[in-house]
This record gives structure tokens, C-alpha cells and sequence, in this order.
């Protein structure tokens, strides 16, 4: 057995056994990147001198008995909008292709407690703006089922890093299904904590009230680990909660709910056979599954186009070329800062912030940004409701299997159309999981999103661990071991 | 036709908290620039801002010493502008849900007292500091030097609304704000440091129009006398533009200190759309019943009630308004004074009068230790017994500032105790008269104007210890007989 295919509590445990050594595992991991990379451009930046050095230590701890952390030695690879200390963060774009962190991360301070191993920094959607990786500044990334289709986005990246075993585990960031649409393109488990359980403290912002950071894994239980390991209330972002998680029921007393309106036109029929293999599956274990009807659904796509280009015009203005980053000279400051955000960021970036910048001016904030805000208000109230009815909410995670390259590049309303799914849980704050069950007649991966009331997280993942049981799905990119 | 000016105005205050207020960095009064920085307030990507509590109930305590509304469930919102010394290049300030709302601050001139209304009390974030070299402004600046030490001070914003009708009320509105800022303990209240900014809104119209001219905002204003006098300038420049026919420009006029006159600075067609949308970064702001309860009880005797207290023990208005913006030991040493001696006129003028212009002179700024209320409670006692004239209590004041003793020490060791006994005076003129026989000779021929001669000799001889009053007539007396 390829012990970079194992789960976490697989290869931990073969570590404890000293059956296995951490920089064995390692090397494994870094000769599958130096397989893959080359073909599917998963990682920007590798750290294999630290990690050698950080390996060997772990060997040392697991061979006197001193670990105590399941992610000790446990490569994982770190979407390259996440802060971590000393090293570059560029979000994939030029404007910031030479900006080294001064510090960490939340999230990376938290890990480094457990003594994870930082396989390098993976590629995305340039400030994770898109669905397929390919607006990155230095190049697309390939998915790993096909190279000639994207990994999906904006944390592609980190999921064909997984696909391809050139890490164990990913942290991506999800602001309208970029943690869960890539995994489900790539066949893997992706996980989207409730807002505000995981510090967005050192998460480069795209849109604050949506961003949200978390695992893309192979098997839920991993998404279990890293989410347990990463959450809790941080005292640097306001907007992060005390993790008082509900118990809510995963086994069949609990009652599910199919989205009808993801369920219509704009769904592929074999999106829609997976979801109802699904609920097959659960009602003959048990489970109460009815349909749900939530209209407001169909506005999301109107919403979020609003609402995340609005934050990202201002979250992205800082971007000036004043204190850090690119810098392209002009004759006054103004000029300077007209030329760098002219030349630092691609035309995605641009889209969206002259969105955003458009919906909040004076005359047009009422019209746009403030009916968004309403609706979304609106589209909370709703889910609030159903959650009363129901106990989990069934539907794809995408409309479609992945895409190819460049089939939706010239066509952004398209593109926007893939998140039609994952959207909602953004909006509401919402814990939304995608877990892998099928394949497509392409031979490309299909998912099933799962989600729930916000903080029943830990529920989430119990009934999501059942449903992967009982799929079986063990399907696996070939090629790159 | 005759015209009336309408003033508002804007006034900053920068609080004295220990830390920004929305990073820990301390604050820092240096020259030494960027020494006082971090993530957040640099606007590093990732960095996030959590509130200060300490400048919140600083902000309330502000709001409701004017008798502000308390917007309980306040929030930040985003002010979009590009600007080099503004990090994030917004401002986090408050838009339509202000601490304070609907408030009024009593001002002094001579013995009127007027109420200025106020319109709102907002909390801000301060932005870093420019210079600009070859120019002192950013348009044809040849390099602009950043200082982000200021970068996130918290401000505090307080608005009037348009009721302010003089340069003077201006001026006296500006004083009891600074005198409320320090006495609320908020703010060190240095105008020459810039803990107090302001901006004036001035428009002219005729008298018994019921709508305000056309606003025009003057910047720039770096003293109160810069206040007045850009106040003073800018009415006669819309008075004169009017009574010729000319139409007054929407604009904001920049005030010329050398020059003395007001210039366009930019036009409102040139104005900025701020974009204002609420911080998806800080959750809403609540301050509950018990938070503002609490604040309650740290407010301190407001200016206000001080000059009625004053004014109880026998002051004018106007002397109650000196002594309220006095410095505290002043305000001490009046009340305690006046408790001693019952004399509120003559407790005033020693302490606001000789006993502040002795220590200019000698620049003492604090009083000696030993120095305390006794002293000039005995002095004043002295003089009003007719023990020492008024001379004397000058010349034992001096001694007492300098050296530790007590002021009938110093009056019997100096001879300063006043010959009150007409024989013994007599004894004196008949001494003088027989040295000055001369003088005599040309006071009977005339020249009355000599006595005060003769008197100054008597003076000086007794060391100023005789009674000057009855030493003039008793001279008369004699010199008649």
C-alpha cells in the first residue's frame, strides 16, 4: 500500500506503530509532486529543505513516543492566499508576486502546534476570484482525472495537489464553493466550516462576510481532523464564533431535504443521478427524505455577484503599490497607483472590482448592493425555517461534471453559473460539505453537497462519514503514483 | 439687503487611549516615524481589525456628556477613498448608525451663554501622515515621505449643526469642546499637537431667508486664531461675492495661514463618492443598558456644572468660564482659597492675576510643594486687615514661591507689616519734610504734583510698611498746617 493514499488516522497510527517514519511519508510525497507538478501545476512553491529538516524532527518525536497530535508530520499543502510566515503569499497574482509574510496565520499558527508539514503553497484563481484556476498569473493548473479539464476553483490548486498525493490533505478557502466545487471535480471530500469558526486572521480577503477557510481532503474523517485542529474563537477576527457545536441526529431518526430548486434545468441529468443514488441509499437505511422548495435559491447567483465584488473593491484596494507588493512608477502618486493596479492584477480582478465599485456608488447602493443585502437577509430567514423542518439539505455540489480548459473562459456569466449550488451556504453562513460518489461517463468525479443549520458542523460531518461509507466511492486519479 | 452667515462645524479629536483602535500597537507621540506598527494597521493582506474597547467608552462617555441619543446598536462602515497615508485606502468610520445623535454643548461669551447643537458624535480611525517634498501638496509633489505611527489612532468625530453665527461663537464652541475633552480624561486636548482638528462649513443669506446659502467648506484651520480669523475672511468674501451678483461655488477653500485667505481646493463636482457600506470585518457594535451605565459613573463635573458651582460662590459667568478651562490645580486652589476667605473676588484675581503672572515671569509652572491654599488665604486676610498693603502681599508672594516659609514670616522678617498708628506715621512725615525742605518750597509754590514725591520717600524709608492711604493725608494735613 502507497502510504501517501492513506488516511490521516491510517498513516498517523503506522507512525505510532513505528511502522512508518514521517520523513519516509515525506519523501513519498515530494517524489509524487515531482511526478505531477510538471503536468498539473498544482503547487506555486514547495518547501522541501524545511520540511526535511521538520521531517526528521517528527521521525525523532514518533521514535520516543513524544507526539501527541495526529498531524504531526502530516504534509499538507496551504493555498497560497493563506499568510504563513517568511514565505511568499501571492493569491497567483502579479500584484503581489514578490510579497514575503511577515507573519502567521491563524490557522497556520494552529497547525504548526501540531507539527504539520507545509508541502508548499498551492495555485488559484488569482485572489480566489473563479471557478477553474485558470486566472491565475503564473499559469493554470490541470486536473488530475484529465489534464485536459480544469481542477474547478478557486482552490484548485490544493485539490489536484490532494488528487495527485503530493500532499496528504489541503487547506483551501471558500467564499462562494471554492473549496467545494474544486474537490468535487477532483473527486475529494471538501469542507466548508459554519462562518466564523475558523479565523479568517491572516486569510487574504476576497469577500470578509463570505470567506471562510477549510480542508479539502480524501476521506471526511481527515476533513474531521484538520477542521478540529483549525477551528475555534480567535481573538484577531472579530467576526470569529465560540465553537458551541449542536448535536444534531446522523443516524436515521434525523430527516432530509432535496433542494428542489437545484434539482431543475441548469443541472446535468448525471449531477442529478448522483444525488439520487444518494437518497436512494439513505431512505433504505431509514431516513426520512422529503423535498424542499426554496425559491429565494434562484437569486443567488444575482446576490453574490453583488455582494462578494462590493467587499472585494474595497478589500482589494489596499492594493496600491505604496507600502508592499508591485509597484509600477508614474509621475504623481496617483498616477503610480492608477499603474500598478493597471498592470498588478488580471482581468478577472478588474471585473469584479468595477462590480463592486459600481454597485456601491451614490445612486446605485439602494438598487444593487442594498436590495442584495436584503435578499440575502431574506435568503438566511428561509434557511432558518427549513432547518426547522429538516436536518440536512441533499444536492450536487456542481450543475456539471469539471470542464475543460478554456471552455468558460470567454464566457463569464458561465463560469459564475458552476457555483450555482455552493453559493447559498456562503450567503446564509451555512456548514456545506461536498463528498465524492460517482463518476461521470467521462470518467470525471461527481459529488453530493450535504449541508446543515450553522454550527452543527461536527453533526455534518458524522451523517456525510455515513453516506461515505455506504457510497463506497474509492476512486482515484491514475498516473501520478 | 442684509446678509447672515451660518456656520457648522466638524471637529476630530484624537483620543488618548494606550492603543489603536483596531490593532494593539501602542500609541506614540515621537518623531520617529514608523515605529508603532503591525498587519493590521499598515493594511498587510489578511490583517483584520478587532474594536478597542476603551475608545468606545471613551466615544459614549463623549455622547453622552453632551447629551447625545446612544445609537445602541451602532456600526462601522467602510469609506472608500485612494490615498497614500491611508493603509486599506478606506477608512473605517460610522455612516447612518453614529454613537451619538441629537446633542447640545453650552458655550460662554463675556456673560452670555449660548447652546450649539450638535448634530452626531462618530468614532473613526485616524490615517497616517504625509510629507511632501518639492510641494506642499500631493498633486506636484516631487516624493511624499509616509509615517503610519497615526495610522489607526482612534478619532473621534463630533458635528454641529449649521447654528454656529460668529467667528466668536465659533472660537468659544472650539474651547468648551477642548475643555470637555480633557476633563472627560479623553484626550490631551493640545491644539499644536493636532488632538483637536476642525473644519468649518460657512454659507451667507439674507437675513430673513428661511434656507442656507451655498456651503462652503474651509480646511486647514490650525489654531483658534486661524479659526476666527478664516471664518472672519470667508463671511466677508461671500458677503462681497454676494452684494456683487457673483455666485458662490459648492467647494471646500483651503485657508492660507501666511496669506490670510481662503483658495479653492477642489470643487463639489470633483468631490468624492465614499462609497460607504458597512464593515464586514465588525460585526455590529451593541452597546447594552449595563455598558452605558457603566460609563455613566466615570463622568466626571462637566465645564457646565463646574461654572454654575463656581458662580454660586459669587464669580461672574465670564470669571466661572476662566477658571472651568483652567488647568485643574487653578480650579483647586480657587475653591479651597475661597473656602478660607468667603472672597470670591478677591480668591479670583490673586490666583487668576498675580499668582499666574508671577510664575510666567519666573517660569515656574508648578507650584512648589509646600505651596498651598493657606498661603494666599493668609495673604488675602493680611491685605484685608490692613496688616500689609498691597505692595507687600506682592514681595511676600514672590518670597513664598521660591523659598519655604509663611507669608507672616516673610512680612516680619522683611518689615512689611503696615504702620497703621497715625502718631508714628506723623513721626516719619515730620522726618521727611525736614530732609526735603526743598520740596516743600515748591509744593506750597504749586507744584501739588510733588507729593506723590514726598509719599514714594515715605514709602521707601519704612519699607513700604506704612499704611499709604493714611500716610498721604496725614502729609496734607501737614503740609496745609
Amino acid at each position: 500500500m502507497d502510504a501517501s493514499n492513506l488516511s490521516i488516522r491510517e498513516i498517523n497510527s503506522l507512525f505510532t506503530k513505528k511502522e512508518l517514519k514521517p520523513s519516509e511519508l515525506y519523501s513519498k510525497v515530494f517524489e509524487n509532486a515531482a511526478n505531477s507538478e510538471a503536468a498539473l501545476h498544482a503547487h506555486l512553491t514547495l518547501f522541501e529543505e524545511e520540511n526535511i529538516k521538520k521531517a526528521a524532527e517528527s521521525d525523532k518525536r514518533f521514535s520516543n513516543g513524544e507526539s501527541a497530535s495526529l498531524l504531526d508530520g502530516i504534509p499538507i499543502a496551504i493555498k497560497d492566499n493563506i499568510n504563513i510566515k517568511n514565505y511568499k503569499t501571492t493569491c497567483s497574482s502579479k500584484m503581489l508576486s514578490n510579497y514575503t509574510s511577515p507573519y502567521d496565520a491563524t490557522v497556520i499558527e494552529k497547525l504548526k502546534e501540531q507539527n504539520t508539514l507545509f508541502t508548499g503553497k498551492t495555485n488559484l484563481d488569482e485572489f480566489a476570484m473563479g471557478s477553474s484556476t485558470e486566472n491565475s498569473a503564473f499559469g493554470l493548473t490541470k486536473n488530475p482525472w484529465n489534464t485536459d479539464y480544469v481542477p474547478g476553483g478557486s482552490s484548485g490548486g490544493s485539490a489536484a495537489s490532494v488528487g495527485a498525493r503530493s500532499s496528504i490533505a489541503a487547506l483551501g478557502s471558500d467564499t462562494g464553493g471554492s473549496i467545494r466545487q474544486p474537490a468535487s471535480f477532483c473527486g475529494l471530500v471538501g469542507f466548508k466550516p459554519t462562518y466564523g469558526t475558523v479565523s479568517r486572521f491572516g486569510l487574504v480577503a476576497f469577500a470578509s462576510s463570505l470567506d471562510q477557510i477549510g480542508p479539502i481532503t480524501k476521506t471526511v474523517d481527515d476533513s474531521r481532523i484538520i477542521f478540529s485542529s483549525i477551528s475555534g474563537e480567535d481573538s484577531r477576527d472579530a467576526t470569529s464564533v465560540i465553537n458551541n457545536q449542536l448535536n444534531i441526529p446522523s443516524d436515521n431518526t434525523a430527516t432530509i431535504g432535496v433542494i428542489k430548486e437545484l434539482m431543475e434545468d441548469g443541472i446535468s441529468d448525471e449531477a442529478k443521478n448522483e444525488v439520487n443514488k444518494v437518497v436512494e441509499i439513505l431512505k433504505s437505511k431509514g431516513y426520512k427524505v422529503k423535498e424542499i422548495s426554496i425559491p429565494i435559491i434562484k437569486l443567488s447567483i444575482s446576490i453574490y455577484y453583488l455582494i462578494a465584488p462590493a467587499e472585494c473593491s474595497a478589500n482589494l484596494a489596499r492594493f496600491d503599490g505604496v507600502r508592499y507588493g508591485l509597484r509600477v512608477d508614474g509621475n504623481t502618486s496617483y498616477e503610480m497607483m492608477e499603474n500598478t493596479r493597471a498592470e498588478g492584477f488580471g482581468a478577472e480582478v478588474k471585473r469584479r472590482i468595477l462590480l463592486g465599485t459600481y454597485a456601491l456608488s451614490a445612486g446605485y447602493y439602494d438598487e444593487y448592493y442594498g436590495k442584495a443585502l436584503q435578499a440575502r437577509k431574506e435568503m438566511i430567514d428561509e434557511f432558518a425555517k427549513t432547518f426547522k423542518d429538516v436536518d440536512y439539505l441533499i444536492s450536487p455540489t456542481t450543475p456539471t461534471q469539471a470542464f475543460k480548459s478554456g471552455e468558460k473562459t470567454s464566457n463569464p456569466l458561465e463560469m459564475y453559473m458552476s457555483d450555482l449550488c455552493t453559493i447559498p451556504a456562503n450567503l446564509a453562513g451555512l456548514p456545506a460539505i461536498s463528498i465524492p460518489t460517482g463518476l461521470s461517463k467521462d470518467e470525471l468525479p461527481l459529488g453530493v453537497q450535504i449541508m446543515s443549520k450553522p454550527l452543527s458542523d461536527n453533526s455534518l460531518l458524522d451523517f456525510s462519514e455515513i453516506i461515505e461509507n455506504e457510497v463506497q466511492f474509492d476512486g482515484q486519479p491514475k498516473g501520478w503514483l | 439687503m442684509s446678509l447672515k452667515p451660518t456656520i457648522g462645524i466638524e471637529t476630530h479629536i484624537e483620543l488618548n487611549t494606550n492603543t489603536k483602535m483596531f490593532c494593539r500597537c501602542a500609541v506614540v507621540d515621537t518623531d520617529e516615524p514608523n515605529i508603532s506598527l503591525c498587519p493590521t494597521c499598515i493594511g498587510l493582506p489578511g490583517a483584520l481589525p478587532v474594536p478597542n474597547k476603551k475608545a468606545i467608552e471613551f466615544i459614549t462617555l463623549l455622547a453622552l456628556s453632551t447629551g447625545c441619543e446612544i445609537t445602541s446598536k451602532g456600526m462601522f462602515h467602510r469609506k472608500n477613498y485612494f490615498y497614500p497615508d491611508l493603509p486599506k485606502n478606506y477608512q473605517i468610520s460610522q455612516f447612518d448608525l453614529p454613537v451619538g445623535l441629537n446633542g447640545e454643548l453650552e458655550i460662554v461669551i463675556g456673560e452670555d451663554r449660548d447652546f450649539i447643537q450638535i448634530e452626531r458624535v462618530h468614532m473613526e480611525e485616524d490615517t497616517g501622515k504625509s510629507s511632501h517634498s518639492g510641494s506642499g501638496r500631493i498633486e506636484s509633489a516631487t516624493s511624499t515621505a509616509l509615517d503610519f505611527n497615526r495610522s489607526g489612532v482612534p478619532l473621534v468625530e463630533i458635528v454641529t449643526k449649521p447654528v454656529i453665527s460668529s467667528s466668536k461663537q465659533a472660537v468659544a464652541y472650539i474651547e468648551e469642546l477642548r475643555q470637555l475633552s480633557i476633563d472627560l480624561n479623553i484626550s490631551e486636548g493640545r491644539l499644536e499637537k493636532g488632538n483637536l482638528r476642525f473644519d468649518a462649513n460657512i454659507s451667507v443669506a439674507p437675513e430673513d431667508s428661511t434656507e442656507l446659502g451655498t456651503k462652503v467648506e474651509i480646511k486647514n484651520m490650525n489654531s483658534l486664531r486661524s479659526l476666527e480669523r478664516a471664518i472672519d475672511y470667508e463671511i466677508q468674501r461671500q458677503t462681497k461675492a454676494l452684494e456683487d451678483g457673483v455666485e458662490i461655488v459648492q467647494e471646500t477653500r483651503h485657508w492660507d495661514e501666511n496669506k490670510e485667505v481662503t483658495s479653492t481646493m477642489r470643487s463639489k463636482e470633483g468631490s468624492a463618492d465614499y462609497r460607504y457600506f458597512s464593515d464586514p470585518d465588525l460585526p455590529n457594535m451593541f452597546l447594552s443598558d449595563e455598558f452605558i451605565k457603566e460609563v455613566e459613573t466615570l463622568m466626571p463635573l462637566l465645564p457646565k456644572a463646574q461654572r454654575e458651582e463656581l458662580m454660586t460662590t459669587g464669580l461672574s459667568l465670564s470669571q466661572s468660564n476662566i477658571l472651568s478651562k483652567s488647568d485643574d490645580w487653578i480650579k483647586k486652589l480657587y475653591v479651597e482659597v475661597f473656602d478660607q476667605t468667603k472672597d470670591s473676588i478677591a480668591s479670583y484675581n490673586w490666583i487668576t492675576g498675580e499668582l499666574q503672572g508671577q510664575m510666567r515671569k519666573a517660569n515656574i509652572e508648578v507650584l512648589p510643594e509646600w505651596f498651598n491654599d493657606d498661603y494666599l488665604s493668609e495673604i488675602i486676610e493680611l491685605i484685608k486687615s490692613n496688616k500689609i498693603s498691597f505692595t507687600s502681599a506682592k514681595i511676600i508672594l514672590t518670597e513664598i514661591l521660591t523659598t519655604e516659609t509663611t507669608p507672616s514670616k516673610v512680612a516680619e522678617q522683611k518689615n512689611l507689616f503696615q504702620e497703621n498708628d497715625s502718631e508714628k506715621i506723623s513721626e516719619m512725615i515730620n522726618q521727611i519734610i525736614k530732609e526735603n525742605q526743598d520740596i516743600v518750597d515748591r509744593i506750597k509754590s504749586g507744584e501739588d504734583k510733588l507729593v506723590g514725591f514726598l509719599v514714594g520717600q515715605l514709602m521707601k524709608q519704612s519699607n513700604g510698611s506704612v499704611n499709604p492711604g493714611m500716610a498721604k493725608e496725614l502729609l496734607l494735613k501737614e503740609l496745609e498746617g
